[in-house]
């Protein structure tokens, strides 16, 4: 769809909603077209394309909330969704700080779109596949099976319209490839993985997507446990990077205004250790989460949230900021137009400190360097409380010897903040969360 | 769409050759409620069209979907999938015809027949039950959800069927606080039904029984950790029979290498008081279906009987690889996804044992009574799961309550380490993850003892990746 038949639908359905009693209104359309490629010993195994598309509308009335999605762009379809919309709003609560973004004259001007996404062939990509699989097969002879190694990439269009006027559109594109293999050596197996995602097609490196996956799974061979002791902890970005998508939601000024986040009543306090400045950046040039605007259409931005330790401020979206007086941070995110805009993180990252990580490692006497965790699921958010299975690589006088596993890291996140004692140099993003190599002082290491 | 039409998008899938084509056209309408702080705050409506076209051929899949379900559009999607695989040409049989399924449900209330206000009265009920309990009640979330699915599903194996799925959940989340310490109790509540589900338990008794168990655990001590028995009420609900061995029964993984209990079929794997059991015929059941996402009848499979490995759950795929027919387990979360085998309510049997001779006979325990979420590294067997309520079993008496615990082991070893199996059955449901697909099951088993697993620690665990993890959310 061309963005004047995109900005024309939205028009359209925000005055027949108006029309049909909204006192605000607000269409998101998104429109995408996905391309995935999976291999498995140099074959394709499955090659899915799918395009979908779609329209969510919120409609407001006595400062009530409803809202109705449809896939089904056909003029009955969308007026049964209004209706829909309408009829779920006679039903939730009233809330005066409802609202919607209001228009803006300008947004951020961002390289989202690279045309040789849709430029190169389909064949191509299969071969950039296949490579990825051969890169990490080819590392070492202990891996045995390649689970899945692929290729990704999709193009989309969104389009809000909403009922003050505002009128946003844009259209970008991304690509990624993945691995995921097992690796084999006397009864024991690994699995690993390695992934990239990208604005552009050319800053796709498959070797190093499939050597990451090989090398994850080999280097964990033959692990054993180790006793268990308080020590220091050595995270590299990827298991820094799960901890932060613990911490980012408590970030949320939703999360806050419910008693559901540790961090609440905590601005200007300082809640992590002076090393740490964490920030939130939804137009950060070249990252696959960047985006001129938010899913309400407010313009995306930079957003100190922990400086130097000190707490400055919590993610917003309209709702959350009216009702705290503040400016949207330009945080409402959707995941699809299936969903409401809810405060969410964007590029989210923990920013660099000035040690090499190989520097960081040298002054570690003994510790766990964390390379995997079980559970982070389970982490609870309100109480920090968590409690993780752990492998690794064990730290000697500054140097790695052996692999461990079996081992339980247990603790609280406050605590976590507040003992990062080194934070190297080398931010690396996990699609959009993003953190250098971190040491936490002092963890309780469960083991034998 | 017109049978007429179908069968000629399946010839264009499969002008270029391919073992099998496949249509599926889906309508789902879906509406849920969320609550928190005693106030609605969301009320969603959705309508999602879609159609995705598949071939196989060999060992390769293509995929298609669509949101534009008409007749150019489908013919389109099917061109470009024919051009993906290619292979030999087939026999293809076209003489559409509808199997039989071996269960029906009978929905009395259809969700799109019950008005919105009473779907949230019951949501509001339970958000006042579970605030009336204690003041230190601070928050509470309640979520309804329906789904009315409609599907059409057409094969070039002459498979046609069209079929209308109904789904019911809810779920209560309570928060207690003290001040220090803050603790969560969560019930749920699913099936295939319609509004008649809250007949099985009503709204206030889940939100009572939600409150009680975060208070509860407010009052708890500290979970001891280390190796000890453990008996596994059977209103646990099953997640450590998904985790410890549903996943790696799936067909995909164990022809892949990727299971503990690949290549191991006639083999014991488990003690032999242990029957697996996954049957998508249970009338109402959260993972029950008449026909599964490729449109093979829903049965019941013995995946493990007394001890010996049977059989493992196969979509047609994975049965095409082996020569044998699917097991009924093809699902996906939309027609924007290609099916793969998974679970439906997957269970352990009930055993001969009297619950309460399970915890007179032992000695020094911990006795869980609700699980939690879990997750499983199917490639070595070892899982995790939290304990949502549990106790400590001192000389055969439950005595207090402990919080915080994890229990962790190897699936194919605690198998092989239960030592009684109760009279009883006790259900849970949830939202199974695997592949990023999002299915509904539900799982269950009897009182279970289970000789020793490490409580607390995660000793034994620990090495799984990240990418590929099955989790079960309980919803």
């Amino acid at each position: 769809m061309a963005d004047k038949d995109f900005r024309r639908l939205g028009l359209e359905v925000v005055a027949k909603a108006q029309k049909l009693g909204a006192e605000m209104a607000e269409a998101f359309l998104l429109n995408s077209r996905q391309l995935s490629i999976q291999v498995a010993n140099q074959k394709v195994e499955t090659m899915k394309l799918a395009e979908d598309r779609g329209l969510g509308i919120r409609v407001f009335r006595n400062n009530r909330l409803g809202f109705a999605f449809t896939s089904d762009l056909d003029a009955l379809a969308i007026e049964k969704a209004i209706n829909q919309a309408l009829a779920n709003c006679r039903y939730t609560e009233e809330d005066e700080f409802l609202t919607i973004a209001e228009k803006y004259s300008a947004y951020p001007e961002l390289d989202l779109y690279d045309p040789q996404i849709s430029d190169i062939s389909v064949d191509e990509k299969i071969r950039l596949a296949k490579e990825i699989e051969l890169k990490a097969k080819n590392y070492d002879s202990r891996i045995k099976i390649t689970e899945r190694a692929g290729y990704d990439d999709s193009q989309y269009e969104i389009c809000i319209v909403n009922s003050q006027g505002l009128e946003a559109y844009y259209h970008g594109a991304y690509c990624g490839g993945y691995s995921l293999v097992v690796g084999e050596q006397d009864g024991d197996s690994q699995t690993g993985f390695g992934m990239q995602y990208e604005v552009k097609y050319k800053d796709l490196n498959p070797e190093k997507i499939g050597q990451e996956a090989a090398k994850r799974a080999v280097r964990l061979l033959g692990a054993k446990t180790v006793k268990s002791q308080k020590a220091p902890i050595v995270l590299e970005p990827y298991i820094a990077t799960s901890f932060l998508s613990i911490i980012s939601p408590t970030l949320s000024a939703e999360a806050v205004h419910k008693g559901k986040s540790f961090l609440a009543n905590k601005i200007n306090e300082k809640v992590a250790s002076t090393l740490v400045t964490i920030i939130d950046d939804g137009r950060m040039p070249g990252r696959v989460s960047s985006a001129p605007f938010d899913g309400e259409g407010v313009p995306t931005g930079e957003t100190v949230l922990i400086k130097d330790g000190v707490l400055q401020g919590y993610l917003h979206n309209t709702y959350t900021a009216k009702k705290d007086g503040v400016k949207s941070t330009g945080n409402g995110v959707r995941g699809s137009y299936r969903s409401t805009p809810e405060v969410g993180s964007t590029n989210f990252y923990l920013a660099n400190g000035d040690i090499s990580p190989e520097d960081l490692i040298k002054e570690v006497d003994r510790g766990l360097y964390v390379t995997d965790v079980m559970g982070m699921h389970t982490a609870n958010p309100i109480s920090g409380d968590f409690s993780l299975g752990a492998s690794g690589i064990w730290i000697e006088n500054g140097e790695f010897t052996y692999p461990v596993r079996g081992v339980a890291i247990a603790g609280n996140l406050k605590e976590f903040l507040l003992n990062i004692d080194r934070v190297a140099n080398d931010l690396t993003f996990f699609v959009s969360k993003g953190s250098p190599t971190l040491r936490i002082n002092n963890i309780s290491i469960s083991g034998s | 769409m017109e049978r007429e039409k179908l069968k000629e998008i399946l010839e264009i899938a499969l002008a270029q050759g391919g073992d099998l084509a496949e249509i599926y056209i889906e309508e789902r309408e879906s509406t849920s409620i969320s609550c928190e702080s005693s106030k609605v705050e969301r009320i969603n409506s959705g309508i999602d069209l879609g159609a995705g076209i598949r071939v196989i051929s060999g060992e390769s899949t293509a995929y298609a979907f669509t949101n534009i379900v008409t007749e150019e559009s489908l013919k389109e999607v099917a061109n470009l999938v024919s051009k993906a695989v290619q292979g030999a040409k087939k026999d293809i049989n076209l003489d559409f015809t509808t199997p039989k399924p071996l269960i029906d449900f009978d929905i009395e209330l259809r969700p799109d027949k019950v008005k919105i206000e009473d779907k949230v009265a019951k949501v509001k009920e339970c958000d006042q039950a579970a605030r009336s309990v204690d003041e230190k009640i601070k928050q509470v979330s309640v979520g309804y959800g329906d789904v009315r699915q409609k599907v059409t599903i057409a094969n070039s194996e002459g498979v046609f069927v069209e079929d209308e799925r109904i789904r019911t959940r809810f779920v209560c989340n309570a928060i207690a606080s003290d001040g220090n310490n803050i603790q969560t109790g969560y019930t749920s509540l699913g099936g295939t039904r319609g509004f008649e589900l809250f007949k099985e338990r009503e709204p206030s008794q889940l939100g009572l029984e939600a409150a009680k168990r975060a208070l509860l655990m407010l009052e708890a001590q500290p979970s001891p950790s280390g190796k000890m028995p453990v008996v596994l009420a059977s209103e646990a609900g099953g997640t450590m029979v998904h985790e410890a061995c549903g996943h790696g029964l799936e067909a995909d993984l164990a022809q892949k290498g990727l299971s503990v209990y690949a290549g191991k079929k006639g083999q014991k794997v488990a003690s032999e008081l242990v029957t697996v059991i996954d049957d998508a015929t249970i009338p109402y059941k959260y993972g029950s279906f008449r026909y599964d996402d490729e449109g093979t009848i829903g049965q019941k499979t013995v995946l493990i009987k007394n001890g010996i490995l049977e059989e493992y759950m196969y979509d047609k795929l994975t049965a095409l690889k082996e020569g044998k027919k699917s097991t009924g387990n093809g699902r996906r979360e939309s027609y924007q996804e290609r099916p793969i085998p998974r679970m439906t309510n997957t269970y352990i049997a009930k055993g001969k044992d009297n619950p309460e001779e399970i915890i007179k006979s032992t000695k020094k325990g911990l006795l869980v009574k609700k699980m939690g979420g879990g997750q499983v590294n199917t490639t070595n067997g070892d899982y995790v799961f939290d304990v949502a309520e549990g106790y400590l079993i001192e000389d055969g008496e439950v005595t207090s309550a402990v919080k915080g615990a994890t229990l962790t082991g190897n699936g194919p070893q605690t198998l092989q380490m239960v030592e009684m199996v109760g009279n009883d059955l006790g259900y849970a449901i949830g939202i199974c993850g695997k592949e990023g697909q999002g299915v509904p099951v539900s799982d269950a088993q009897p009182t279970l003892k289970i000789k020793e697993l490490i409580v607390g620690g995660t000793g034994g665990v620990g090495d799984k990746k990240i990418v590929r993890d099955f989790k079960i959310k309980r919803i």
